[in-house]
């Protein structure tokens, strides 16, 4: 069940990235609510496309306990995936005006 | 066992709560949205476009916040119901996975489309992506409620050996008696609550003298949409849901109504009165006599069965909890109808705008229709209680096995912490939306 709570906690990281992307690439900002929003989706699509490489949640507690290296590397992917969310966004929506 | 069972049911209640905040929310208001991008495309009047993107926000704020809480949801599932998944997987995976594939995508997609697209897809586009969102939305409810339908009220299913339930007919998993007046019921509960955030913000605008033409126009939207959608809800579609109860499952009907004891003629219908289970009477109650048997069989002295009709087991096993979600429920859906047609009447006296006092109420009610809507999912689920799939598969029997209540209760400590974060993070957000207001932006 540790499994779950890992999942929201990779959630909020990927928040974080978000808004720290658009904090400093400033370029890139969607602002706090779009930065928040890319976060949601760009750490779900990253854990949910590259986890099954072994690092989703239930990779991490299939021993029993929490495999910290595994949760590391889904952490950073899931910081990375908020990153790059917002730099895409923002593309797109230049794209799209 | 015992504690497995209450932390596993403490678990899903927390989780589930708190993430039909968000729901209920987003499906009404992608139709106010439509609702709005139409009379744009009608009448090319500019506040109606910035009415349709300013609610969009909040509406993509909110299903943001739906698709994290779901996720645990998701979860649940597999770790703290694996029996329940295991045996009814065959059923309700059918429409759990067309909820996913379908209609969130078909939302998500469209959401993005309609945020960006504007400019690139021309307005009449822009509205198809907005209508293709509502479409989504309701589609996911429709999904959602036809797996609850199934569990309330199996059909169209076969048991194999091994216990598995397998679908029989497809058609029969919509065809279900108990899903149209379940679904209509529940889309019309959360246009309430839509409507009543609509108006509260127009409210709140007006009360402090800033977006004054939006305050208008979103106050006079919701208490609209607000008093028919509140009207709807009561009859015919709760009444047709209540009737649905007393037919499929009598015995629950009798809780929630808290009839202890059959009458001879006509049963009454309890307005206030605490359960006492000691004594398995109603205490100090507030009661009109034969009005239930009328407004369930219209027959003033149709019989109506009481709970000392039914074997202990039969009977839900939280009646007070039963009782008091149900009374809440149909007690604020009164109140709400009283409101918005107070505010409705005024509205055509033209003095709503100025009346401050009824718009403080509006302003203030707005947690109210989410308590309404979720004791009315309390309702549904405590009164299918003790069964997971009603007359078929208990509670107890669907359970983790290998999962221990302390585990649960971890877990469950853990999502309160989170979800206490991420309600902050939606209440900043959602409060700064508000007060950034709707921009006057062009085309």
């Amino acid at each position: 069940m540790t499994q779950t709570l890992i999942s929201l906690i990779s959630i909020i990281i990927g928040i974080i990235g978000a808004n720290l992307a658009g904090l400093i690439l400033k370029k890139y900002t969607l602002g706090i609510i779009g930065n928040t929003i890319a976060g949601v989706f760009g750490s779900i699509l990253f854990i949910k496309s590259f986890g099954r490489l072994g690092f989703d949640p239930n990779a991490i507690m299939k021993l029993g306990n929490i495999n910290l290296y595994l949760f590391i590397i889904n952490i950073v992917v899931s910081f990375f995936g908020g990153v790059i969310a917002v730099i895409l966004i923002q593309k797109f929506k230049k794209v799209m005006s | 066992m015992e504690d497995m069972i209450f932390y596993d049911r403490l678990q899903f209640a927390f989780t589930i709560t708190f993430h039909y905040i968000f729901p209920q929310l987003t499906m009404g208001l992608s139709l106010i949205i439509v609702y709005y991008k139409w009379r744009f495309l009608k009448t090319n009047i500019e506040k109606y476009n910035n009415a349709a993107k300013f609610f969009m926000k909040i509406f993509a704020v909110n299903f943001t916040m739906g698709v994290v809480t779901g996720i645990p949801m998701e979860f649940q599932f597999g770790t703290n119901w694996a029996k329940f998944s295991e045996l009814t997987g065959g059923i309700i995976g059918q429409t759990l996975a067309m909820e996913g594939l379908f209609s969130f995508f078909l939302e998500s997609s469209f959401l993005a489309l309609f945020i960006f697209g504007e400019k690139l897809m021309g307005q009449k586009l822009h509205f198809l992506t907005g209508f293709l969102i509502f479409l989504g939305s309701w589609a996911s409810g429709y999904l959602i409620l036809a797996t609850n339908a199934w569990m309330q009220h199996p059909v169209g299913y076969e048991i194999l050996d091994n216990g598995k339930f397998v679908l029989e007919n497809f058609s029969k998993l919509f065809s279900n008696p108990w899903l149209l007046p379940a679904f209509l019921h529940n889309q019309l509960a959360s246009l309430v609550t839509s409507s009543f955030v609509v108006a509260s913000i127009g409210a709140f605008y007006i009360l402090r003298n800033k977006s004054i033409e939006y305050g208008k126009l979103f106050l006079k939207t919701g208490v609209i949409f607000g008093l028919v959608s509140s009207l709807l809800l009561a009859f015919p579609t709760g009444d047709w849901n209540a009737k649905n109860v007393a037919k499929y499952q009598p015995a629950t009907f009798a809780a929630m109504e808290g009839i202890f004891e059959t009458e001879e003629a006509g049963a009454e219908i309890v307005l206030i009165g605490q359960p006492d289970m000691i004594h398995k009477r109603l205490d100090n109650k507030i009661a009109v006599p034969n009005i239930l048997s009328f407004l369930t069989y219209q027959d003033w002295n149709k019989q109506i069965p009481g709970m000392d009709q039914f074997k202990e087991e039969e009977l839900p096993d939280n009646i007070p909890a039963l009782y008091y979600s149900y009374h809440i429920m149909v007690g604020l859906g009164t109140i709400f109808i009283a409101i918005m047609a107070l505010a409705v009447f005024f509205l055509w006296k033209k003095k709503l705008y100025t009346l401050k006092p009824l718009l403080w109420a509006i302003m203030f009610l707005v947690p109210f229709p989410y308590i309404a809507n979720i004791t009315g999912w309390y309702t549904a689920e405590l009164g299918r209680q003790p069964y997971l799939v009603y007359g078929l598969l208990k509670t107890s029997e669907g359970v983790s096995p290998t999962v221990s209540s302390g585990n649960t209760l971890f877990t469950l400590l853990g999502f309160v912490a989170l979800y206490m974060l991420l309600g902050l993070l939606f209440l900043v957000l959602v409060g700064k939306t508000i007060h950034q207001g709707p921009t006057s932006q062009k085309h």
